[in-house]
């Protein structure tokens, strides 16, 4: 994959200028990176409000804790989306504990696509992970995506598709190695988001 | 566990969908192992690109405005970093176990790969802290809310009591009132071959046609199937409202019966199709004259 772009490096350098305080180097991750966070939002809650409330709380803690990112262990984008991701999980058990039903019926189309074609690189690299994903076994694909958008561990996954347990494991595991291998080569060595 | 089964479950931690004690049992051989570490790592950066399957959206304009002005008057935890050192992570994990046993409620925030990005050993005691507290204000947060919403809900049954006991009281004072009307007629309805034991009363105000029937000991109407009042004059039916009975065989019904209703000389109860009809097709159960 040729199309990765010049600022590699500097998703991490801007994250080092957010802990120092740099207010402009926030703006410029959340320019970058707001839509592709709101979007994975959207995918967890189903709710535009709710979505858009955990993408505030979640630009707050990068604005707090850039100091913690550490590139030894994962790119500043993994970090991002792991905050933005454990954030939705946590609201929308939050959510269930209270009021399933009224969420269950405010699942709201994902409208206003952003300007996505705009930045062609990055629908780029949409095409590709959803490429990758379009590659896996329905049934390793459905798994996967249950654990990461539900945040539910193999134990509920079991039950909650009536698996055995040793099948969900597996192709969880399976599905996560292959899409490994087919990204790897297209992303790896990116110290940047992308 | 072996080096093998760790190397399993790095996929499923990558995605924070290990359980409690696997994840446990993951850390603790981590702090030692450099390949799972790396292997974790690339396992995690492939597991965040699945954010990526997601259409992006374009949040509101005025949310960016919002979180610039906001930041303005946050203080910044700028975690002070220990040089990752082997010995250095060994001391982080296990601390930032213990903080989390601490800390965490059993049943709280979902598993992330705890050992990515985890404080290292300084500034634990500051994020513990700082994690206590927002667990402690999240805690309260849901107890109020629990609390509210349980209040809500004896509001919304006393509401819902109520209603039920204003209800009985319009039944029970139109009922009253029906039978001490100086207008009130009444009909005894005798059980057919159907139902020999059966009987039932009708009383209705001749000027409003307000009607209560109450019917005893009939057999239970099959699924699909009620009873239905008949006014009869000049030997032609007219359809009245429709009941069914209670397994004792006690049915009760409140209707208006029309003008031309009121004249019946005949009053008589068929068993029909749950909606009623026009016109009766089915056998008589109880049939009487007007007083």
């Amino acid at each position: 994959m040729n199309a990765r772009p010049e600022r590699d490096s500097s998703d991490a350098e801007l994250l080092r200028a957010v802990a120092g305080g740099d207010e402009a180097a926030l703006a410029s991750i959340y320019d970058q990176y707001a839509s592709i966070l709101l979007g994975l939002l959207l995918r967890i809650l189903h709710s535009r409000g709710e979505a858009e409330d955990v993408l505030q709380e979640v630009f707050l803690q990068v604005w707090r804790r850039a100091g913690d990112f550490d590139e030894s262990r994962g790119r500043g984008f993994t970090w991002l989306v792991t905050l933005a991701r454990s954030r939705a999980i946590d609201r929308l058990r939050a959510l269930d504990s209270r009021a399933r039903t009224a969420t269950a019926s405010a699942s709201e189309p994902s409208d206003s696509v952003s300007d996505a074609s705009a930045d062609t690189f990055r629908a780029e690299q949409r095409e590709i992970v959803q490429a990758a994903l379009a590659q896996l076994p329905d049934e390793q694909r459905r798994t996967l995506l249950l654990a990461y958008e539900e945040g539910l561990t193999q134990t509920e996954i079991a039950e909650r598709t009536g698996q055995p347990l040793g099948t969900v494991k597996t192709r969880t595991r399976s599905g996560l190695m292959k899409l490994r291998e087919m990204l790897r080569d297209k992303f790896e060595g990116a110290d940047a988001l992308f | 566990m072996t080096h093998e089964e760790h190397i399993e479950l790095l996929p499923l931690a990558a995605l924070g969908a290990t359980d409690e004690r696997e994840q446990g049992a993951l850390d603790a051989h981590l702090a030692a192992c450099g390949e799972c570490q790396a292997e974790l790592r690339s396992f995690t950066d492939t597991a965040a690109l699945l954010a990526l399957d997601a259409a992006p959206v374009a949040p509101r304009p005025q949310l960016r405005s919002r979180l610039l002005s906001e930041i303005k008057s946050i203080k910044q935890e700028t975690t002070e970093r220990a040089e990752t050192g082997r010995d250095a992570k060994v001391v982080s994990l296990e601390e930032a176990r213990a903080a989390r046993r601490r800390d965490e409620p059993p049943v709280s925030s979902v598993r992330r790969p705890t050992f990515l990005y985890g404080a290292l050993a300084a500034s634990l005691v500051i994020a513990g802290l700082a994690v206590t507290f927002a667990i402690t204000q999240r805690r309260e947060n849901d107890r109020l809310q629990a609390t509210l919403s349980q209040v809500s809900r004896q509001l919304a049954d006393t509401r819902s009591q109520l209603d039920g006991t204003n209800t009985e009281l319009a039944r029970a004072r139109f009922e009253s009132d029906l039978l001490a009307a100086p207008d009130s007629r009444t009909a005894d309805l005798t059980g057919t071959a159907m139902a020999q034991t059966a009987r039932a009363k009708l009383v209705f105000s001749d000027t409003t046609g307000e009607a209560i029937l109450v019917a005893a000991k009939l057999p239970p109407a099959p699924a699909g199937k009620a009873y239905q009042l008949w006014y009869i004059a000049d030997g032609k039916p007219l359809p009245g409202a429709v009941f069914t009975t209670d397994g004792s065989g006690r049915g009760e019904m409140r209707s208006s019966i029309p003008l031309e209703g009121r004249r019946a000389e005949v009053f008589a109860v068929t068993l029909e199709p749950a909606g009623g009809l026009p016109a009766p097709s089915g056998e008589i159960y109880l049939k009487g004259p007007a007083s």
